[in-house]
């Protein structure tokens, strides 16, 4: 008798907790999001249906972000891109206050003077579309394919340091993805684990 | 100084200024763990850094491992066999780390030692001493994973831990993305097995899979919190993930409070099905079918003052509860049912009600009426009391539910725990306070007849049923000489159930005279029986339970001074089987031949005091070193006038060694 409660019991205390955010899982249809541009657009997920679409997390202050602008990696991976019609996609969620946070004149700025050379700037200062997508690091990658399916989630390669040095040892994960999804084959590592500064939600 | 073919430990220390934390191994959602690479002699190899326990840092929504204020990363060198005493070894090593705190700096160093080769071992440095004695062991217990949708289930077979006190458990997986880093992991207990509810991350296994990582144990002693590091290697089995086990107390989890509260209130519910609350539950339903005639609005009243009776009496539980943590008690499992003069007097009280339901005696209008009495009293104290009552009986039959109760309660800030009682208690008695508000439900009820008085006398049993549990009870906890006490007491109260009982149609003063008499007949047969108890554990059941060839004694202070005035020396140890650290420490190094056979040959004889049921001597003694839980090992050296010296409360072998070579 005794037992059949403790059964009971724990049963209810057991799934009581269980709150999960669901994050976007790969092979899964993208969450839609619409989120406006530093140039005041507003661009919505659905109208970009049959390209292929990049979100970059950014936040131009975290020294892994640096890593990867300093060396020219970030702005060779978004002209590539360019070129093969991919439509790449930066997102800034710094909260106002917080590392990394921009206005949109500042985010044009910044981008002319690293040459960088993404498609949008996407001013996420309330942590929308980061919270969406579960983006926790700058920076954090993801890829979507033309059908809308999320074809990619994590880091931008396999090697987590902030050192320049390492981006040539280091298995290059977006840019092996991006291949694989132009000569239609399937992506061999399309789950990573993203590596970098925390995204300054706030 | 190093010797050739030795293993040194190099420490690297990360002063961490507040508020900025360095990485585990697996950073969590963001951050790096720190990395070293090491410049070595030919024939010098460096093991990878030996990760201390970490701790979980919140920002937002993201989860990080890592460390703050301070940490020694220990890695392990090896020296090689053919090194010539005389010669040096420079080691360099280069670091890189990243610390944060909202924004993130990576900062490098390179670091230069040089080591000496010698031929003897040179002198141990205290700090990397502790830090290694502080590592994560391997667990020693079998664990498995299951694996399901986004979900997966941890079970640990250990019984130590189930039977701790434990304060918070958490599970850092050594990989990135095997669970949700920031997720609430629901700890339960399934009989000897800790389970673990955990939320898969962005990467996670699949069947089949072998889950790896470090299970952190805090637990309370006393007023301090210690912290104890497990390596866990869980394989998948293929088994479905169960229901989980009993609730725990692990404050790790999220649960939130309106859930504990519903919850509560469902096993108050079920508390009315209880052997032992049913009867007065239904007692309370009899008097209602007689009341049949009366007002509504006096049933209703009556099922109100049966609430507040009962709700008072949890919240007093409450208190008691608050009390006792705040002064820093041990209170684990049904702690109530450690006290043998508790448990004394409920198996008196339930033989006692026993007598009541079968007739010997009614109480008329006194205090706690039941049954009869109560069906013919108007006033509503006596409805109040019959809920305080109902609350009391409940106590032995729901100490298992209870100790459920308590310890998650006790794990909460105060308010929670007193609504989580609260809810208990409403959950008791709302069956008859809904029977007593809804004429509909009181329809249903039978026609009053002889069967009530069948139906009472019956209802006897389980009562009787329960004292005899609690007196075998009692013999496991005070050998079998309570049995004369029990039983004993017995007997006192059915004479005195019988004097009380066969004087009620004397003149009043007479009865006073009984009466008084029957009560100063309990009140004494208890003070008696309770001086009467002595509080014995048997050997199994303490932390000192251990086979023959025993190199220990059982500690008492007379056998301690005896042992001090012949000037020999005495290893003390405290300990109690609710204590992981204490047994962590007795299996890693108080049980190793290593330290016994060194205790032997320095005729130092081993005293442990077992501190699983309160003790006052060893509390007595564990406050004149200024603690007030255990572990607590002390030494005390050769020389009859030598100071005693207090070892780290985490040991290794070679800790221990060390003081004892320390103080010769």
């Amino acid at each position: 008798m005794f037992l059949r409660h403790y059964a009971l019991l724990t049963a209810a205390l057991a799934f009581a907790p269980l709150s999960a955010s669901a994050a976007p899982a790969v092979d899964q249809p993208a969450p839609a999001f619409t989120a406006n541009t530093a140039d005041g657009k507003t661009i919505s997920l659905d109208s970009l249906k049959g390209k292929t679409v990049v979100l970059e997390w950014t936040n131009h202050d975290c020294p892994f972000v640096k890593k990867h602008y300093d060396s020219g990696n970030m702005q060779g991976l978004q002209k590539e891109a360019a070129a093969k019609g991919t439509l790449w996609l930066q997102v800034i969620s710094s909260a106002p206050g917080k590392q990394g946070h921009v206005d949109a004149v500042t985010a044009a700025r910044l981008n002319s003077a690293r040459n960088a050379a993404p498609a949008h700037v996407i001013l996420d200062p309330d942590g929308k579309l980061g919270k969406l997508y579960d983006a926790k690091t700058t920076p954090h990658m993801y890829i979507i394919d033309s059908k809308g399916s999320l074809v990619y989630k994590g880091g931008i390669d396999s090697l987590a340091t902030a050192d320049k040095a390492d981006i040539a040892k280091a298995e290059p994960y977006v840019a092996n993805a991006l291949g694989a999804l132009a000569a239609g084959q399937k992506i061999a590592a399309n789950n990573t684990k993203p590596y970098g500064c925390s995204i300054k939600y706030e | 100084m190093v010797q050739p073919g030795s293993q040194v430990l190099i420490g690297l220390e990360q002063k961490i200024i507040p508020h900025w934390h360095t990485y585990w191994l697996n950073p969590g959602d963001s951050g790096l763990a720190t990395s070293i690479t090491w410049q070595l002699p030919a024939g010098t190899s460096a093991g990878p850094i030996l990760w201390p326990v970490p701790s979980r840092h919140k920002q937002g929504n993201l989860t990080n491992y890592g460390y703050s204020d301070r940490v020694l990363l220990l890695s392990a060198i090896q020296i090689p066999a053919d090194a010539k005493p005389g010669s040096s070894l420079p080691i360099a090593a280069k670091a890189n780390w990243l610390v944060c705190e909202e924004i993130c700096i990576p900062q490098q160093a390179e670091l230069n030692l040089t080591l000496k080769v010698a031929a003897q071992r040179g002198p141990v440095n205290r700090e990397i001493q502790a830090a290694h004695a502080a590592l994560p062991e391997n667990a020693p217990w079998p664990a498995s994973v299951s694996y399901a949708q986004d979900k997966l289930q941890l079970r640990i077979a250990n019984p130590e831990l189930v039977a701790g006190k434990l304060e918070e458990v958490w599970f850092y997986p050594f990989k990135w993305g095997k669970l949700a880093h920031g997720a609430p992991q629901a700890v339960s207990r399934d009989g000897d097995t800790l389970v673990l509810d955990l939320q898969a991350g962005d990467a996670p296994g699949t069947a089949g899979e072998t889950l790896e990582g470090l299970l952190a144990v805090s637990e309370k002693s006393g007023r301090q919190t210690l912290t104890r590091g497990f390596n866990v290697r869980a394989t998948d089995t293929g088994a479905a993930l169960l229901p989980s086990g009993t609730s725990s107390a692990a404050a790790g989890t999220d649960t939130s409070l309106l859930a504990a509260m519903l919850l509560a209130l469902a096993g108050g519910i079920i508390l009315n099905l209880l052997p032992c609350v049913f009867p007065v539950l239904s007692i309370k339903a009899l008097a209602l079918i007689r009341h049949g005639a009366h007002a509504h609005r006096s049933t209703r009243l009556h099922g109100l003052a049966y609430t507040v009776g009962i709700i008072l009496s949890f919240l007093v539980l409450a208190g008691l509860l608050l009390l006792l943590r705040a002064g820093g008690a041990q209170i684990g499992w049904g702690f109530q049912f450690q006290a043998p003069g508790f448990v004394l007097a409920m198996a008196w009280l339930m033989f006692a009600i026993g007598l009541s339901l079968s007739g010997v005696f009614t109480l008329g209008n006194s205090v706690a009426g039941l049954g009869e009495g109560l069906a013919e009293k108007s006033g509503y104290s006596g409805s109040f009391f019959t809920g305080v009552l109902a609350t009391i009986v409940a106590t032995p039959c729901t100490a298992p539910f209870m100790g459920v109760a308590i310890a998650y309660a006790l794990a909460q800030p105060a308010l929670h725990l007193v609504l989580v009682f609260a809810s208990l208690g409403l959950g008791l008695a709302l069956p008859y306070l809904l029977l007593c508000n809804w004429p509909l439900l009181q329809r249903c009820l039978p026609r009053p007849g002889l069967w009530m008085e069948r139906l009472k006398q019956a209802f006897a049993f389980p009562m009787y049923a329960t004292a005899l549990w609690l007196a075998w009870v009692l013999v496991l906890q005070a050998g079998t000489d309570s049995l004369l006490i029990v039983f004993g007491g017995m007997l006192v109260i059915a004479i005195a159930a019988w004097l009380f009982d066969s004087t009620r149609h004397f003149a009043t003063s007479k009865r006073r005279i009984a009466t008084l008499l029957a009560l100063a007949l309990i009140i004494g047969a208890y003070v008696f029986g309770y001086l009467g108890l002595k509080p014995q554990l048997p050997a199994a059941q303490g932390a000192s339970k251990e086979s023959a060839g025993q190199y220990w004694e059982t500690y008492s202070e007379a056998r301690l001074q005896a042992l001090r005035a012949e000037g020999k020396p005495v290893f003390l140890n405290f300990t109690a089987a609710w204590c992981i650290t204490c047994l962590a420490n007795e299996r890693v190094a108080l049980n190793k031949d290593k330290v016994i056979n060194t205790f032997r040959e320095q005729g130092i004889t081993y005293l442990k005091g077992d501190w699983t049921n309160q003790d006052a001597a060893i509390t007595q003694k564990l406050a004149e070193f200024g603690r007030s839980g255990v572990p607590l090992y002390v030494y005390y050296p050769a020389d009859k006038h030598a100071q005693a010296v207090v070892l780290p409360q985490l040991l290794t072998p070679e800790i221990v060694l060390e003081y004892l070579s320390a103080h010769p």
